[in-house]
């Protein structure tokens, strides 16, 4: 597999590889995802059906209903939460989830974010790599 | 992050263990966010009241046993049924012991029992200006855009740990430079006024709008002064923040941080402008709206966000003494205080001779679509219609008030056509 590196912002650290799921679309969390089986259940999103669990998903920005983090927390909470997010920006909307399991719970659903460009790149790419020690994202196409 | 001595003490734990893992999530946040600073506010809206499941009840019952309390009044959004009429709504009663339970822990911080979507229409509305930490979207947008106060787009739980810390990380929306609109959409100057007589529109702009803007803070211009009302801000508000991550929006001559073009761009220029015309209206149309030809209707669905007392007078006349159709349900949600003036006032007693359930407290969206074998659903919620499919598996006929109305008592959808289209 070819290997790209980009530089990153590691909202939520860890270090992980995982499987890619890449949306161009913003994302709901709300309705956007059934939280029993990970499965994206909006019909009008480009990944419908796809699976998000355990996965790295790329989606460039958050939208739709503020109860994401609740969404999160309960993914995390029934082992169907994706093993990262990676966004362009992360609203507050999404982030919530991931911090309050961190400081509460002691769990860690790491959160990263790219620049526009970098975030195009991960386009047709098959797995990424996070790093909790440095701010960048390897890419594996 | 810059903290106060008495922010210092919050997260050294000398005010206790919850609002200490509180400030620690929020100076996360606040670094994330470049934020140098907290802001203090003045009122908490708390929207961790859906049930969604464990996790969020154990949260709210973890910060109630560290002995949290909402440092700031905090009002309730709507939760997942109606906690008195559950039972008509043939909900499980699983549903209702996980609310309880939402219900006990919240109310022992200090939480005000207003189980409401639209707390702007029930006195839960701060003044211009004031810094907040709302979370439900079209509440947030509501208030950051009509109302003029600040908030950013506070996802639950995160506003119960703005609340119990009594501020926020002082970014984003809380601060002037970042209010201010950066493009323009501008209405198609050949669309006439009277569209609007058709409170569809307010929808059908708002979807289109929301997805030209995304989540940036734009304006809108040509929306005509006169057709507004607080409800069809209200369907704006929820609309648009579901299409788009719409959390400020504002409407040129009307909202109260956008009087003029300039005071909505700080003086500035729009980096961008977009008309919004009759293709981009024809694609929200379609979007909100997936059902083509009539058939029958097993439920007209009222209320998202929550009906306001003016919308349940409406409904009544909009019904002119009619029944709602015997295969038809036909179920409206409002607020606890409109349900009580309702009732009071007679109005409550008359819709519900016409057929019409009414219930408080719930959400359309909890909708217990296989207890009642439901096969088809009519909106006039742009918000409804938007997430209708993903949450309740069906995908709703969209129309207006009165065609709702019409469908109700005919049993059949009934739909006037695109008020472009006449």
């Amino acid at each position: 597999m070819e290997r790209l590196i980009v530089p990153c912002q590691n909202v939520v650290a860890a270090s992980k590889r995982l499987e890619l799921v890449y949306s161009n679309d913003s994302f709901s969390f709300v309705g956007g995802v059934n939280i029993q089986t990970g499965d994206i259940s909006d019909y009008r999103h480009a990944n419908y059906q796809q699976n998000i669990t355990g996965r790295a998903f790329a989606f460039p920005f958050g939208r739709g209903s503020s109860g994401a983090g609740l969404v999160l927390m309960e993914m995390l909470r029934l082992g169907t939460a994706p093993g990262a997010i990676l966004n362009i920006h992360t609203d507050p909307v999404v982030l919530t989830g991931p911090l309050i399991c961190k400081h509460f719970y002691g769990q860690i659903l790491p959160v990263v974010n790219l620049s526009a460009e970098d975030y195009a790149k991960l386009q047709g790419a098959k797995e990424v790599e996070l790093f909790a020690d440095r701010a960048e994202l390897a890419i594996y196409k | 992050m810059r903290l106060t001595e008495y922010e210092k003490e919050l997260l050294d734990g000398k005010h206790g263990e919850a609002v200490q893992m509180a400030m620690r999530v929020l100076c996360d946040l606040g670094e994330y966010y470049g934020a140098e600073e907290f802001v203090e506010i003045v009122a908490c809206h708390d929207d961790s009241t859906v049930y969604f499941g464990e996790a969020q009840v154990a949260f709210a019952e973890h910060l109630a046993a560290l002995g949290a309390q909402f440092a700031v009044p905090t009002s309730t959004n709507a939760c997942a049924l109606d906690m008195e009429r559950w039972s008509r709504q043939r909900h499980d009663a699983t549903v209702l012991s996980a609310t309880r339970r939402i219900e006990a822990s919240h109310l022992k911080m200090g939480a005000i029992p207003s189980w409401t979507c639209a707390p702007y229409q029930t006195g839960f509305s701060p003044f211009f200006g004031a810094q907040v930490a709302f979370a439900e979207s079209n509440v947030i947008a509501f208030m950051n855009s009509v109302v003029g106060a600040r908030t950013n787009r506070y996802a639950g739980p995160l506003e119960l740990l703005c609340g119990i810390a009594g501020r926020a990380p002082y970014f984003g929306l809380h601060k002037t430079e970042n209010r201010y609109a950066q493009g323009l959409v501008v209405l198609d100057e050949t669309l006439p006024d009277n569209l609007f007589d058709d409170p569809s529109m307010f929808n059908y702009v708002a979807y289109a709008y929301g997805k030209i803007v995304g989540d940036r803070v734009w304006a809108l211009q040509g929306l005509p002064k006169n057709k507004i009302t607080m409800d069809n801000l209200k369907q704006f508000s929820a609309t648009a923040a579901s299409s788009g991550g719409i959390a400020l929006f504002h409407l040129i001559g009307i909202t109260p941080e956008a009087q003029t073009l300039d005071m909505a761009f700080g003086g500035k220029l729009p980096q961008e402008t977009v008309v919004l015309g009759r293709r981009e209206l024809e694609d929200a149309a379609a979007s909100l709206c997936c059902v083509t030809g009539a058939g029958p209707i097993d439920l007209v669905s009222l209320g998202c966000p929550h009906f306001s007392y003016a919308e349940l007078q409406t409904l009544e006349q909009l019904f002119a003494g009619r029944r709602v159709h015997p295969q038809t349900a036909a179920w409206v949600f409002t607020n606890r205080a409109s349900y009580a003036q309702a009732e009071s006032s007679g109005l409550l007693d008359r819709i519900k001779a016409l057929g019409v359930q009414v219930f408080s407290d719930g959400c359309l969206m909890e909708y217990p679509t296989a207890a009642w074998g439901t096969r088809s659903i009519m909106t006039n919620s742009g918000k409804f219609a938007t997430y209708c499919f993903n949450k309740v598996g069906i995908h709703p006929v969209f129309g207006n008030l009165h065609d709702c109305v019409e469908t109700a008592v005919s049993g059949q959808a009934v739909q006037r056509g695109l008020p472009w289209n006449d």
